[in-house]
């Protein structure tokens, strides 16, 4: 098995230590950072994606793999940017006004960086105007908003509110968080909704016109 | 007005016809229209369709959901989600766990590791106003114990379910409703009105006690629900900063409070709390147990939907409240339930499959299994490699199991612990659940111990209190990694001891003096804020 398999291997197993030394191995073989990313870390996240829409694992596993595609990222973010290769689309991810819980959204974004977005992390509590400054800062295709409270909906809502009437570059809206339902993102005008990190890939994917 | 709706019931006890209120237009849902004839369901989460507690099985007829959607019978449809066609024949079928009428297991003992003297916080006149009240307000619960305030006994005691529990399942469910016109009112009614009023005159009848003897009442509570008893608005509480409207002790009477029974000018103390996520009950906990006296580190830790830790170490407390969500109370699982009458309370693998089950008596038949009993699993399906660490089911072992016991849906898999019952099935879904209610308790205490720098070994006494501390095999919570890396002589199991304070500040005036101490010396840690929190319950999120 070449590292790069395993590498694959390892982060899609949830394997912290591994994938990190993996990645340390392989970029001392001289791959190339970009080709990495490209052909052993988006695979491994899109089966990891894949194999929970089939209910072949669950949530703890996920997020254990996701810590290791993060392991792996910490490495090579700087070598990306170093090298000048960004990725096509950029998405832009936060946690609503008045909600501190960030696991969800976390590993959300480590999905769509495995699906090879560039995800700038707004963090937790944004209030809608940081969301507008950061679209007219960053021009992403995608925002994703993140909700784990049912008293944080009308946070939500605001949200989507204040970036449509603001007059920044058009944007397609996703939602998400264990409360929030498609019934809901409809009403309060979202371009989508995923119920799980897995489905936010396909829904982000769609979004922005990328299959 | 239209005519009534006539449809047949299958009920857990025997079968009946219903006429249930008509409704075309006032958006009325099935569920509404059994609570009114005086059947209500299981609507635990407030009627959102969120949780599967108010779902019956359509026999007969047809469903129409609000969403637009339409259902022929059979389904299995959620009560609260729309309503039944009109039509001859209509027929539901009600299994045990959807109806809101079990009474609930409540815990009434307590231990209190503090000496008392009998010196009440109230005046007391023998033989005309001598007797007093000790409340505890749970989420889930609620007990009323009268006290015999010349003696200090607790002379009777009755509990119910908190009425709310029909409004809104978890505490923010009821915050968020407080935010919609008049529900605050309906909120305090329930609590007021239709569960303590019952309780009080329920006790003082039962104890042949006048209520005209009744001298005073002290109440625990967590801090939503004494928002909620004074008709205070709780909603900033449903919001980062979660900000409480008060934490304070504050001495009202029985006319403030609008409780009837007792006479109007009667002192009712409601007992301090130290955040909106640690209570009053919490504070409660920790003076009955005398960990505020701790000489060596000790912990309190209180395990419902949310967790609530307090440690005791080198003079200091810290306050800690992380969210487990409503798998140990049954929620959210396949065959999940509260502990009530029928229901798989522990689980014993002595050595081989299947297991023994044992039930909380007063049912015919198993309804379903409680945390305790899931708890249980986790640990022993663990040991038995049943279980892997990932909370996956080991599909070698799986396939020796007889095929009675194995279930399977696409590729999940699932156990039945009973071969005849389809209410004892536990599914890799349910275990997923079952992890992340665990890993949240379980990273509150690690990274509260760690603040500290402490780790489990270091802890004298892990007091366990509450009424799912009382059910669990503590053994089998320390293998499951619930409460990770303790030994069991370090756990002391005490009860309710949110009742045990309030009864302890009633009788012996110098108590809450010392709650009140308590309360504002404690240091809140936000797990939110802690840098390691979240890699903690990732990794707690394994089995050992
Ligand atoms: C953009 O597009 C998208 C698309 C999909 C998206 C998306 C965005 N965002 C999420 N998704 C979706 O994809 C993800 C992966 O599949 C999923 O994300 P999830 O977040 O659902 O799943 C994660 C991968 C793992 N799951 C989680 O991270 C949440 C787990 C539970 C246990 C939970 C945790 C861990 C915590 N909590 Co909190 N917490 C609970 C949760 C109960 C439960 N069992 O679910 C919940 C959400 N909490 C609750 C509460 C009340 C609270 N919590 C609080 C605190 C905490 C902790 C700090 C202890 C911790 C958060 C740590 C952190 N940094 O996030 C409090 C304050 C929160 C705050 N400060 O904002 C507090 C307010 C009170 C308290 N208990 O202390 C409850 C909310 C109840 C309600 N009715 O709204 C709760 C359901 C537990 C309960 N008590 O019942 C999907 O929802």
């Amino acid at each position: 098995m070449t590292t790069l398999e395993q590498l694959s291997q390892a982060v899609a197993a949830g394997k912290s230590k591994d994938a990190k030394a993996l990645t340390q191995r392989a970029l001392d073989e001289g791959v190339k950072p970009g080709r990495l990313v490209d052909e052993a870390l988006v695979p491994a996240m899109a089966a990891v994606g894949e194999r929970f829409k089939n209910n072949e694992i669950f949530v703890p596993e996920m997020l254990v793999a996701a810590r290791a595609m993060k392991e792996a990222m910490n490495l090579l973010e700087p070598r990306l940017l170093a090298a000048g290769i960004t990725p096509k689309y950029t998405a832009l991810i936060g946690t609503v006004q008045g909600d501190l819980h960030d696991i969800g959204k976390n590993l959300v974004a480590v999905m769509w960086r495995g699906a090879n977005f560039r995800v700038v992390d707004l963090g937790t509590n944004v209030p809608p105007a940081k969301f507008v400054a950061a679209i007219n800062e960053h021009r992403p295709q995608l925002i994703g908003l993140s909700a784990l409270l049912t008293t944080t909906m009308p946070a939500m809502v605001e949200t989507v509110r204040t970036i449509r009437a603001s007059g920044c570059p058009a944007v397609k809206i996703m939602v998400g968080g264990a409360p929030i339902s498609q019934q809901f993102a409809e009403e309060i005008g979202a371009d989508g909704y995923a119920s799980d990190a897995g489905s936010a890939v396909d829904r982000a994917r769609e979004l922005v016109g990328a299959i | 007005m239209s005519r009534p709706q006539s449809i047949h019931v299958q009920w857990p006890d025997g079968a009946s016809t219903l006429a249930l209120r008509a409704v075309h237009h006032d958006g009325a849902t099935l569920a509404d229209q059994l609570a009114e004839a005086g059947r209500p369901l299981n609507t635990r989460c407030g009627r959102h369709g969120r949780c599967a507690g108010c779902t019956v099985e359509l026999v007969a007829g047809r469903f129409l959901g609000r969403d637009g959607t339409e259902h022929a019978a059979p389904a299995e449809i959620k009560a609260c989600q729309g309503r039944l066609a009109p039509g001859a024949d209509t027929t539901i079928a009600v299994p045990a766990r959807s109806l809101a009428t079990h009474r609930p297991q409540v815990v009434t003992t307590f231990k209190v590791g503090v000496p008392a003297a009998t010196e009440p916080l109230v005046p007391v006149v023998p033989g005309e106003s001598d007797h007093g009240l000790a409340i505890d307000i749970g989420t889930t619960t609620v007990v009323v114990s009268l006290v015999d305030l010349r003696s200090g006994n607790i002379v009777r005691e009755e509990a119910s379910f908190n009425r709310q529990i029909e409004l809104g399942d978890d505490v923010v469910t009821r915050i968020q409703l407080a935010g919609v016109p008049d529900k605050l009112d309906v909120l305090r009614d329930a609590i007021v009105g239709r569960t303590l009023a019952p309780l009080i005159a329920g006790v003082c009848a039962g104890a042949a006690i006048a209520p005209e003897r009744l001298a005073g009442a002290t109440v625990a509570g967590n801090t939503t629900m004494l928002h909620l008893l004074t008709g205070t608005d709780p909603t900033p509480m449903g919001v980062a900063p979660f900000c409480a409207a008060f934490l304070e002790h504050r001495q009202l009477t029985a006319a403030n409070i609008g409780l009837s029974t007792p006479p109007p000018a009667m002192p009712v103390h409601l007992l301090p709390g130290i955040s909106a996520y640690v209570g009053a009950d919490l504070v409660a906990g920790c003076v009955c147990t005398g960990l505020n006296h701790c000489a060596e580190p000790s912990l309190l830790v209180d395990i419902g939907t949310n967790g609530e830790i307090l440690l005791m170490h080198r003079g200091r407390l810290l306050a800690t409240a992380t969210a487990a969500g409503p798998a140990f109370e049954g929620g959210r699982l396949a065959r999940g339930t509260r502990a009530v009458a029928g229901a798989v309370a522990h689980v014993r693998f002595d050595g081989e499959f299947p297991p023994a089950l044992d039930l909380i008596p007063g049912a015919n038949g198993i309804v379903g299994l409680c945390g305790s009993a899931y708890v249980d699993f986790l640990a022993q399906g663990r040991r038995i490699s049943l279980l892997e660490p990932t909370g996956r089911i080991s599909p070698s072992a799986w396939q020796t199991l007889p095929a009675v016991h194995r279930h399977h849906r696409d590729i999940t898999r699932g156990v039945r612990l009973n071969a005849q019952n389809d209410a004892t099935l536990v599914t890799e879904a349910d275990v997923a659940h079952l992890l992340q209610a665990k890993a949240a308790i379980a990273a509150g205490i690690v990274t509260l111990l760690r603040r500290a720098g402490l780790a489990p070994a270091d802890i004298r006494t892990l007091y366990l209190a509450g009424g799912f501390g009382l059910h669990l095999d503590v053994a089998h919570a320390i293998e499951s990694g619930l409460l990770p890396g303790f030994r069991p002589e370090q756990i002391d199991v005490v009860g309710n001891t949110a009742l045990g304070g309030a009864w302890l500040a009633l009788i012996d005036r110098t108590v809450l003096p010392e709650m009140i101490a308590a309360s504002t010396a404690a240091e809140v840690v936000e797990l939110n804020l802690e840098p390691g929190f979240e890699d903690t319950f990732i990794d707690h999120l394994a089995l050992p």
